[in-house]
């Protein structure tokens, strides 16, 4: 191969790294659905014709790492009868490995002089997707098929021409054709503009230099975080994380187990102690498990390299899940569940196991995802909605060094997925808010604490509706802290209806009246280090703020502080804390 | 009468003076800290001195002074603001904290590093009121006014200087919002700064509107304090006329405004930059033009398409999320004192770590040891050795060697290769930065012409253009002086928003008419006398869609025909802007704008040229892509008007050096500036880049 100079090398990694960018800034703008614009939950990127990974850009862990196996399946499917301008779609976790089936992606191979390049992704979640109840994340269905419309890779567009007929098959089996259709086009929009920026940067510096740049690239980056593995000790690590149930044999804890292995220059994260498939929605396929696992070993290398992460990086990260365990589940296993569960626990499992291997470095779980799919209809429109959350979610866990951000939502989004604006949602939903605040001691607690957790409420001012809380978790299970920091804690929601409050459990379908107030209280993010060793002042600040009562400065932090002067105890911290200490 | 514009910036004052015959005069003043309006007073006494005056005969013939500052920035980023207080919803009063769940602002998700988000305002001052308003504008719950009063008490107690009041849904009815600042304002007293959401900002999106009046809470006094010492200042000096701030809208505004909205001096002085890159750009009848406005640590960028100024309500400054229309301007960080670093991947690296004024770039001689983009400058002969740079400061080449040195051994590259590489990195850097910006909008870059501003642009930009593959390079003649001279560009007046949430098929015109009446007669009002120019605009979308695209709607009684012209507007501007359009869905109408300009009073004729003498002052050695080339030297101001000259050039001018590439021309014309044009446009760059890597 030719040597490329530096300054090519950079121009065109960060060409590709703005039109991943491009991409996604594409379907913000222009998509309908709030899971789309507003949580960002979708991913673009962009592969080459050996479908290795040459950038994505920033978004949900669960959507894009994995993705070479979906590009390597089309290309594998299509062979020689892909052509300029052919679009691909596919839904499947099995034959596209996707996710699960909202999860739709649209696949473009790039050509240049009639020669495939390169390929577009993009990526996300449809507000519908058919199956037994709107929006995705229900509990409990009989298999795969009973969880919606499942689309193996088929061409959508062929040769820039729309095959109408096919997408109106799919349209006709979701709920909310237009806003679909709507999302689709976003999706589609995005992979032209990348179509646009390649061919021009090929044009700009040639087929070849283009070509060399991309092995480079995925060179240097290999061999960089071969020399950050290579500084981690030797050794086997081991994290754990479970979920609630698995929706179908209720209130039995399904866990994934991780050993981290640092062999020299290598890691291998094996998944094969995990809890077996289950008959419930929280199954990963591999390539979930996968995305996750990578994800989260890439928070413990530099710093500098989180733009630059490509095929390079995941040469260096095996990932081991044998068939038949909840991270490599079988067709026909249901998957409905698995982006927010067992999707969070296997990159739960992943950090807490490499924090271990660099205390100095340790990252502690946020707070569990309290969504919801909420459908009914708006008595202001008569129209048929589906309203769903991040907004109850606790905030981020913490770091060596840092407290967890307030307010971050969703470990598996690494906070680049947003939560909503109330006026919006009062605007476009019939459900007005009563209660969206920080809830005192909802943090894990440490040297560093999480972030907090939050009290929400919302009040039903349209019809009665269902509440799938599928994408709800932590009930009965923790986000792990880290490094001697204290687990996120315990997550409720309930109901209250004439005065009555009832509890309401995790992966269930409820029922909610008008009138009716649904609530959460969450659990924040977890700690790292021994909360003993927390700065007093910054656990007065909390006090002063609220975030920590008077009663946990001192059962949980060891700090005394009077209530009424707000001032700490010097003498009687020193002997919770076991004086010097 | 004189017209004088003064932009203080970071490192300089500049002031612009402009008679009434049109001719202008540009002066640079250190900046003074703490007190910058000692800096300004410097600038008018050198610009009273040049004109041969002392300074109250000067300022005493001077009708206008436009004023643009740092200030607010500066404050935001030292932390110097004001102790802000809150009063807001009961249960809602983290909104600002949890502000949407935006984590990682200008890093990247992986980086979990990072300090958590620090609000402007701590939990414990931001005070819960029982109050609620639905998004119809009806009231759930009244206000109770012991709550506000008992809350403010707190708030006095506490010592806090200003109180943002920020109630839900306050932009449909902000009755609550107004009764609530009357009461604090009881118990707080005269001195205390009071703003509420629906003035700051009286549209949806609680965070956005939250964060906006916390910023202009948290920078209001001391911008009122700044204010004031300035007036009373120019009162001494026995000014008359009237002073108007440069606002982030790309407006200015008078005193009272702008005390009251402090927000708006966000961006006031790379607000005014596109007024000059069309101030520029009009004797070539361009309207389309990237404008950058190179610095010592930053590189402004602005794209402007049919002459039409981007505006952005999507803005971070700093941490702090400003949701009030701003000129958008990218900010990128890259200067003359960007520094130059090898990662961890071995790439080459330039910024955004500056090294400021102090120690400043190594060639400086102030103690940096680390090498800069004006080391590398001054390494490939672009800049003097000999002669001081901005008046300022004598270059050491020996100093720019031992920097360049340290990336250029790990590099292995001779110190003038490194330099070079140096030099192109920054330059592909910005370019890229530019294409984002420019790409994000829609536009193909090369189907514009660059404006190069600032005290580097002139120097960088026609290689910048090269790397776009802009034919084109416009320096203006008070490139370094380029805020200001945009100020002197710029037109009075003011934006006013209202939201208004409906679905274009159950519109109700006549409710839309009374909105926009409403903020005509508000324009109406503030103007006076003044002859007002009145913009409206409209913010659409898909129903369904989170994002909108704001579109012209014309002024007078609107009709439905009107309406279905904007519906077309909206299907084209949506197909131009994202590749697709869908006529068969339906369309919602969201917020009401209203721009009301008053043009300004005169044209703007030359600097002109003095010429005479021998322009031509030497050569100097010059590398130009990895070639040692000896480069024609001009002393700008003896340059006469349309002389024309082929590249390799380098031409020195008061606040700037601007370097002609090999293939370039330049012609400079009668206003002062110059046109670069690229003679090899069209050329692939790859050929150099490729060429470089086979000789290593």
């Amino acid at each position: 191969m030719r040597r490329i100079d530096a300054v090519t090398l950079s121009t065109v990694w960060h060409a590709f790294q703005s039109t991943a960018r491009e991409m996604r800034h594409v379907v913000d703008r222009t998509a309908q659905s709030y899971l789309l614009a507003q949580m960002h939950d979708m991913a673009a990127g962009i592969w080459d014709a050996r479908s290795r990974t040459i950038a994505v850009p920033e978004g949900p862990t669960s959507m894009f790492l994995s993705q070479k196996f979906a590009v390597r399946t089309v290309l594998e499917k299509f062979g020689d009868d892909l052509h300029p301008g052919d679009v691909i779609l596919t839904n499947d976790p099995y034959s596209g490995h996707c996710n699960h089936l909202p999860d739709w992606g649209f696949i473009k191979p790039i050509f240049h002089d009639g020669e495939l390049l390169f390929v577009a992704l993009t990526r996300g979640h449809q507000m519908d997707t058919g199956g037994s109840f709107p929006g995705g994340y229900f509990p409990n269905g009989y298999d795969i098929h009973a969880e919606g419309l499942i689309i193996p890779p088929t061409r959508i567009v062929d040769r820039g021409v729309e095959r109408t007929d096919v997408l109106e098959l799919c349209w006709a089996n979701v709920r909310f054709p237009e806003g679909v259709r709507i999302d689709n086009a976003a999706l589609i929009a995005g992979l032209n503009i990348c179509e646009t920026r390649l061919l021009a940067i090929v044009e700009k510096y040639g087929r070849d230099v283009v070509l060399d740049c991309v092995d480079e690239m995925l060179e240097r980056t290999e061999r960089v975080v071969r020399e950050q593995i290579a500084a981690l000790p030797d050794g086997t690590y081991y994290g754990e994380s479970a979920t609630d149930d698995d929706g179908t044999v209720l209130d039995e804890q399904v866990w994934v187990r991780c050993e981290a292995t640092v062999q020299g220059d290598q890691l291998t994260l094996d998944f094969s102690r995990s809890d077996a498939q289950r008959k419930g929605f929280v199954n990963c396929v591999y390539a979930s498990t996968y995305s996750r696992a990578v994800a989260g070993s890439f928070l413990f290398f530099d710093p500098a390299l989180t733009e630059f992460h490509n095929e390079g990086s995941m040469a260096c990260v095996d990932v081991i899940a044998p068939p038949g365990t909840v991270c490599n589940a079988q067709y026909p296993a249901t998957v409905g569940g698995s982006p927010v569960n067992v999707g969070t626990q296997v990159l739960e499992a992943t950090v807490a196991a490499l924090s271990q291997a660099d205390p100095d470095r340790a990252i502690a779980a946020w707070g569990r995802r309290r969504g919801h799919y909420i459908s009914g209809t708006d008595p202001r429109t008569g129209e048929r909605y589906v309203q769903t959350t991040t907004d109850a979610d606790g905030g981020a866990g913490a770091v060596s060094g840092h407290d967890g951000f307030e307010g971050a939502a969703g470990f598996s989004g690494l906070g680049s997925i947003l939560r909503g604006s109330i006026e919006e949602v009062e605007i476009r939903f019939p459900w007005r808010h009563v209660k969206f605040q920080f809830a005192t001691d909802m943090a894990g607690a440490g040297r560093w604490r999480g972030g907090s957790g939050m009290e929400w409420e919302v009040e039903n001012v349209g019809s009665e509706a269902s509440v799938a809380t599928g994408s709800s978790d932590g009930d009965t299970t923790h986000p792990p802290g880290a490094a001697g920091g204290a687990d996120g804690p315990l997550s409720e929601m309930y109901v209250i209806a004439n005065g009555e409050r009832t509890q309401l459990k995790t992966h269930r379908m409820h029922f909610i009246a008008p009138g009716e107030i649904l609530g959460k209280v969450s659990g924040g993010g977890g700690g790292v280090g021994d909360p003993h060793e927390r700065d007093a002042a910054a656990v007065l600040d909390d006090v002063i703020g609220g975030y920590v009562s008077v009663a946990a400065a001192r059962g949980t932090y060891g700090v005394a502080i009077d209530p009424e002067t707000l001032t700490i105890d010097e003498a009687a911290t020193a002997a919770l804390r076991g004086s010097g200490g | 009468m004189y017209k004088i514009t003064i932009d203080v910036g970071g490192t300089f004052t500049d002031a612009m003076v402009l008679d009434e015959s049109g001719g202008i005069r540009q002066f640079k003043s250190p900046t003074t800290y703490p007190d910058p309006s000692v800096g300004f007073m410097n600038a008018l006494e050198l610009a009273a001195a040049a004109h041969g005056r002392d300074l109250p005969a000067l300022v005493a013939d001077v009708d206008v002074l436009i004023h643009g500052t740092t200030l607010a920035t500066n404050a935001l980023i030292d932390g110097s603001g004001a102790k802000v207080g809150m009063l807001t919803t009961r249960n809602f009063r983290d909104v600002l904290e949890i502000r949407r769940g935006h984590k990682n602002v200008g890093t990247s998700m992986y980086d979990v590093f990072q300090p958590p988000y620090k609000p402007l305002v701590p939990r414990a001052r931001r005070l819960e009121v029982a109050e609620r308003v639905l998004h119809d504008g009806s009231v759930l719950q009244p206000l109770v006014e012991e709550e506000v009063r008992a809350a403010a008490a707190r708030l006095a107690d506490d010592g806090v200087e200003a109180v943002a009041i920020c109630f839900l849904h306050a932009y449909a009815n902000p009755a609550h919002e107004r009764r609530a600042a009357e009461l604090a304002r009881e118990v707080l007293g005269p001195e205390c700064y009071i703003v509420t959401s629906a003035e700051i900002l009286p549209m949806w999106r609680e965070w956005e509107r939250f964060s906006t009046t916390v910023l202009s809470a948290y920078l209001g006094p001391v911008v009122q304090r700044y204010l004031t010492r300035m007036s009373r200042r120019l009162a001494e000096a026995g000014f008359g006329g009237s002073l108007l701030m440069m606002l982030s809208d790309g407006l200015v505004g008078t005193l009272d405004y702008c005390a009251a909205h402090a927000v708006q001096m966000v961006r006031s002085g790379p607000a005014a930059a596109p007024a000059a890159a069309l101030e520029a750009g009009a004797p070539a009848g361009c309207r389309d033009l990237l404008s950058i406005d190179m610095g010592g640590t930053s590189l402004d960028v602005c794209v402007i398409a049919a002459g039409e100024v981007p505006m952005t309500r999507e803005s971070w400054v700093e941490q702090e999320r400003v949701a009030t229309k701003l000129v958008d301007v990218h900010s990128v960080g890259a200067g003359g004192g960007s520094v130059a670093w090898l990662d961890s991947l071995g790439l080459l690296r330039v910024g955004p770590r500056s090294a400021g004024s102090t120690p400043g770039p190594a060639c400086y001689g102030k103690g940096g040891t680390e090498p800069t983009v004006t080391d590398a400058d001054l390494l490939l002969g672009y800049l003097p050795v000999d002669t001081p740079l901005g008046g300022q400061i004598a270059l050491r080449l020996d100093r720019a060697v031992a920097a360049v040195e340290t990336v250029a051994g790990p590099l292995g590259m001779g110190v003038d290769e490194a330099a070079q590489a140096i030099f192109t990195t920054v330059n592909a850097f910005m370019a890229d930065q530019i294409t984002e910006v420019s790409t994000r909008r829609g536009y193909d870059v090369r189907d514009f012409t660059l404006v190069a501003g600032g005290g580097m642009g002139p120097l960088h930009g026609p290689f910048i253009a090269q790397r776009l593959g802009v034919d084109t390079v416009l320096v203006p003649a008070s490139a370094g002086t380029y805020s200001a001279f945009g100020m002197l560009a710029m037109d009075v007046g003011r934006t006013y928003v209202r939201t208004h949430v409906t679905r274009v098929s159950e519109l109700d015109l006549a409710a839309v008419q009374r909105l926009y009446d409403e903020m005509e007669a508000e324009a109406r009002a503030a103007f006076g006398e003044v002859e007002v120019v009145l913009a409206r605009t409209a913010d659409v979308r898909y129903v369904g869609q989170f994002s909108e695209v704001e579109i012209e709607i014309p002024g007078g009684v609107l009709t439905a025909a009107d309406l279905q012209l904007a519906v077309d507007r909206f299907h084209s501007r949506h197909l131009e802007l994202f590749t697709f359009s869908m006529p068969w869905k339906g369309v919602e109408l969201l917020t009401l704008s209203l721009r009301a300009t008053a043009p300004r009073d005169r044209a703007l004729a030359a600097v002109g040229r003095a010429g005479g003498g021998d322009a031509l002052k030497g050569t100097r050695a010059c590398w130009f892509d990895g070639d040692r080339v000896h480069a024609d030297v001009y002393d700008g101001a003896r340059l006469p008007a349309a002389t024309a000259f082929a590249g390799p050039a380098i031409v020195e001018e008061a606040g700037t050096t601007m370097v002609v590439p090999p293939g370039f021309t330049c012609t400079a014309d009668r206003t002062g500036g110059y046109v670069l044009r690229n003679t090899r446009a069209g050329e692939p760059l790859v050929a150099a880049g490729a060429e470089r890597g086979d000789r290593s």
